[in-house]
């Protein structure tokens, strides 16, 4: 076995226990990385220097015996939308040019303080905008499944990088469903975790009220592990909340061995059943459901109409109004992407948001700027806002008597790149199992199921109500010892 | 207040005018990020982080003494705390606003439904409601590279983010106000309560205070003007000549037939005139800010903020009138600063004649803060140590004068106790010794013979001479020496002689 192919547990036991080196691991990985970067471009920024030299540090603190973190000498992709002090950050847009925060997000001190080293900046759509990494100002990323479609998005490179084995785990962030799907077209785990339980504090923001930073990885265990250091509160996120007593690392013993799951209580949405599903996807649907059933669990039914008719649009509406006002900032003065041939204020600001942004993202901005206008705020952006508040309600009253919905990412496997950008409507129909856990804060957790005939993953998500994050990642657990452990994608080589 | 104008015979005007105010609460830090608030003389740009700079991915955290110091404001002007409110995002794009909107809390604000009373310009008592006082964030300061620091004819343009995301509070008058005069009693009283309370410093010179004014007016027959706002109005006579300014503006404009256009107009103080502002307003959007949860103040809270409000001008200074039997225009000019007011009461409280002190306080104390430029309670001399001073007056054993020359050496020096002080002053205990007197009025005698003549022969009726060698004698002491024993020195010889 190389050592790129090994989980974030196996390479942080393997570094303390002198098996082998954090500089080993970070070289190994560096070197799968660009084996495959030809074909992926799965990162924006690789970071190998620095890297390699965080890895050594690592490496002397061993020698040294002083203390280690959780996660000393494990290789880590952030998408580019986290902010990493004093390394490029560019939310997948051209408009910040080459800044480098001088800061770093709370997410990436916890990392860096448990050991974690950097490989590089994911690829991803621009600002988070799109389910394909194609609206990203520096070109598509490839599946490693089939580098001829999609890895999903927003999130893809994160995805993607993790699925081919250039790292063991990296993070994401979902507004609304860019861990999820990514996860799923590439055939891992990937978490979006319930809203404030992970810090946004340094996440550049696309829809506040939505974006959650979750990570990725092949295991559940590595999924319990990086959960354990991610959910802290955050002072410096005023909509961080203080979970401290939900404890990752210990798994609840099934009572029933051979019925793990009994007693549980998984449900199908009923609105759900009109819409169609790839064959693959309704297939691997079907088998979760026999699946579930062996093992003891009830399935049983839910009604959600309010999510299944008004959570997409009410999402645009929202996600937009807050999207303009978050992309406001860009206007050449203080950071990024500027210009010098204006001719007065107005002319600057035109030319730098014309030229900087791309097309989804100026969509949306026009789009959030039209909602929220005073004649027209009532009607779209606030009657949104309260819908919103029905969904959330709906969802309360369903997980009253579930513990969990088992329901699909997508209707559909990853498009050929350049096919799903066509039709932008058909994307966001495409969401509607994913982004009303954003609306109502809930987490969502993709598994992969396995693969279809063509060799594609074919993955599922269980949804559950706020703050059971851990009791999804326990019913992952048991799914994968049934399901079997993610494989590492080898087209992308 | 109606303005008759020539044009069409005899047509009135009425100004109807609402006050925005914004002023700065005082707190060490700014509103949402631990950057200093105080950056007066530093450096551009040496008080910012990525919060205030809004930099991507940053967020805001809420600072307590805000709330509290928004509370106090509110209920030093009456208002209502408000026990769930929220922050809105206002969009709008400009180089000293950092995010592209700014966080306030608009229309549902942490206090609401104020007032002060005031007189209008015919000395009748008024009371002027306020809508609301909200909090928000401050933008940055723009500095333009043209010669008069203005942006017209500037190559180029500077942005210093010290003062971006220090603390506002906006309050917001219902347009009860109907003259320029009652605008600034309105405000004066404001800026009076709100530093009382200590919610802020409320210096004008420093920015603190700024004034915007929304005036139309009403013609007599019947016709509006449409509301103006008028903008950049920084100190009190800035607001009083831009209103009066606006009003005549726009009465003439009514007067001639025209009509007044509803829109933002710039107070250019140099000009002593309003213009037209270039720039067409933007839509002022609002969403909710999703970065920070509803502002929840719960009443228990709000009970202990309500604990600390000191007594307010208004009833301190009837108090006074009442209780001590002060004048209104004394007790008016010891209750301005909550400072002197404090100084006056300690002065009363260590035995001190309230009347007495008064006077002392409100001449001598005022005279020595200004002229050093200090705080009150900076004064070297402590409300105690004034206080026996002033009773030796009233006991006798100092002159005024005597006790003024002790003041102003104490002022000089805060470790000499008043012993040394008055040893220090050359000023004697007791006045001049019986002694020294006889000889003073003595040689006083022998110097006017002429007058010593006048007053034994019976002229003297009105008792003017008597006043005259008093004064000269009085003059000899310089002014140690009691009046009434150098009076009664004289009569004292008069009659042996």
């Amino acid at each position: 076995m190389q050592l790129y192919e090994l989980g974030v547990r196996e390479i942080a036991e393997g570094i303390r226990e002198k098996k082998f080196s954090a500089l080993e691991v970070f070289d190994e990985c560096l070197h799968r990385t660009l084996a495959c970067e030809g074909k992926m471009s799965a990162l924006i920024t690789t970071t190998a220097d620095a890297g390699r030299a965080h890895a050594r540090r690592v490496d002397e603190q061993i020698a040294k015996g002083g203390a280690l973190g959780l996660l000393a000498g494990v290789p880590v992709i952030l998408k580019d939308n986290i902010c990493t002090h004093g390394i490029r950050t560019t939310a997948g847009s051209r408009i910040l040019g080459r800044w480098a925060p001088p800061y770093s997000a709370t997410v990436w001190e916890l990392l860096s303080s448990a050991g974690a080293v950097l490989l590089g900046k994911s690829n991803m759509d621009e600002f988070a905008m799109g389910n394909t990494c194609g609206t990203s100002a520096f070109g598509p990323t490839a599946n490693p499944w089939d580098v001829s479609r999609v890895p999903g998005g927003s999130s893809g490179g994160s995805a993607a990088s993790v699925a081919a084995g250039y790292v063991p785990f990296a993070l994401g962030s979902d507004t609304g469903g860019s861990i999820r799907q990514p996860a799923s077209y590439c055939g891992i785990y990937g978490l979006k975790p319930t809203y404030g339980l992970v810090s946004r504090y340094g996440l550049i923001a696309y829809g506040s009220s939505l974006d959650q930073i979750g990570p990725f990885a092949r295991s559940v265990e590595d999924m319990d592990l990086l959960m354990h250091v991610l959910a802290r509160h955050d002072p410096k996120d005023s909509t961080s909340v203080d979970k401290s007593e939900i404890d990752f690392t210990r798994r609840e013993k099934s009572r029933q061995p051979e019925k793990p799951l009994k007693g549980k209580r998984v449900a199908l949405v009923k609105e759900f059943r009109d819409f169609t599903l790839d064959p693959p996807i309704a297939d691997a649907m079907k088998r979760l459901i026999r699946i579930f059933e062996e093992t003891g669990a009830d399935i049983v039914e839910v009604s959600l109409p309010t999510v299944a008719r008004y959570a997409v649009a009410c999402y645009y509406a929202i996600a937009a109004s807050e999207a303009h006002t978050n992309l406001a900032r860009f206007d050449g003065v203080r950071y990024g992407y500027t210009v010098t041939t204006a001719s007065d204020l107005k002319d600057m600001f035109e030319e730098v948001r014309s030229k900087g942004f791309g097309a989804e993202v100026k969509s949306r901005i026009i789009a959030g700027t039209c909602l929220t206008e005073p004649v027209r705020s009532e009607e779209y952006y606030v009657a949104a806002t309260r819908v919103r508040t029905l969904i959330a309600e709906e969802f309360r009253k369903a997980f009253e008597n579930v513990d969990c919905i088992l329901q699909p990412v997508t209707p559909s496997l990853p498009a050929k790149i350049g096919e799903a950008d066509e039709d932008a409507m058909k994307g966001y129909e495409s969401d509607l199992y994913t982004l009303p856990v954003n609306m109502a804060g809930l987490p969502g957790f993709s598994f992969c199921t396995g693969y279809s005939q063509s060799g594609l993953p074919v993955g599922l998500q269980l949804v559950g109500p706020r703050w059971s994050d851990k009791n999804l990642l326990d019913m992952g657990f048991e799914l994968e010892k049934i399901l079997g452990t993610p494989k590492i994608a080898q087209r992308g080589n | 207040m109606p303005d008759k104008t020539g044009a069409g015979g005899a047509l009135a005007f009425t100004p109807v005018i609402g006050i925005e105010i914004h002023i700065q609460l005082k707190t060490k830090s700014k509103v949402f990020c631990s950057c200093s608030a105080d950056y007066t003389n530093d450096e551009p740009n040496s008080h910012i982080c990525p919060v205030c700079m809004g930099l991507p991915g940053s967020m805001p955290v809420l600072n307590k003494t805000v709330v509290q110091q928004g509370m106090l404001a509110g209920m030093a002007l009456n208002c209502t705390v408000q026990p769930t409110t929220y922050f809105f995002r206002k969009s709008y794009y400009y180089p000293d606003l950092p995010k592209g909107y700014q966080i306030t809390q608009s229309d549902l604000p942490i206090a609401a439904n104020g007032w002060l009373d005031i007189k209008d310009d015919a000395g009748n008592p008024k009371r002027i409601r306020i809508n609301r006082l909200h909090l928000e964030e401050d933008v940055g300061k723009l500095h333009h590279s043209a010669a008069d620091g203005r942006l017209e004819g500037a190559e180029s343009s500077w942005v210093d983010y010290n003062r971006s995301g220090l603390p506002l509070a906006e309050i917001v008058s219902e347009p009860d106000v109907s003259s320029a005069y009652e605008a600034v009693e309105y405000v004066t009283m404001l800026r009076r309560r709100v530093r009382y309370v200590g919610a802020s410093d409320v210096d004008l010179e420093k920015g603190m205070m700024r004034f915007d004014a929304n005036v139309s007016v009403k013609c007599s027959d019947g016709r509006w003007g449409r509301r103006v706002e008028v903008k950049n109005m920084n100190s009190f006579r800035a607001l009083e000549r831009a209103i009066e300014y606006e009003i005549k503006r726009q009465s003439k404009i009514l007067a001639d037939g025209g009509e007044v256009l509803q829109e933002t107009r710039h107070w250019n103080d140099v000009k002593g005139t309003t213009t037209a502002s270039r720039v067409k307003e933007f839509y002022r959007k609002f969403i909710v800010e999703p970065d920070l949860p509803p502002l929840v103040v719960l009443p228990q809270w709000v009970e202990e903020v309500r604990a600390t409000l000191p007594e307010m001008p208004n009833e301190k200074a009837l108090r006074y009138v009442r209780e001590m039997g002060l004048s209104e225009i004394d007790a008016a000019v010891l209750t301005d600063s909550i400072d002197v007011a404090r100084y006056f009461e300690a002065c009363v409280a260590a035995g001190a004649n309230p009347l007495r002190a008064g006077n002392w306080v409100r001449t001598e104390v005022l005279r020595a803060v200004n002229d050093r430029q200090i705080g009150v309670k900076d004064l070297a001399v402590k409300p105690d140590a004034l206080a026996e001073l002033i009773r030796r007056i009233d006991d006798g054993r100092l002159s005024t004068t005597g006790a003024k020359n002790v003041f102003e050496v104490m002022l000089e020096g805060s470790s000499l106790s008043l012993d040394e002080a008055v040893r220090k002053s050359g000023a004697v205990e007791g006045g001049v010794g019986a002694d020294a007197l006889e000889n003073l009025v003595r040689a006083t005698f022998a110097a006017n013979p002429d007058v010593i003549e006048e007053i034994r022969s019976g002229k003297d009726t009105k008792g003017k001479k008597i006043k005259f060698l008093q004064g000269l004698v009085m003059r000899e002491t310089k002014g140690q020496a009691r009046p009434d024993e150098v009076v009664a020195a004289i009569e004292t010889l008069l009659k042996s002689e």
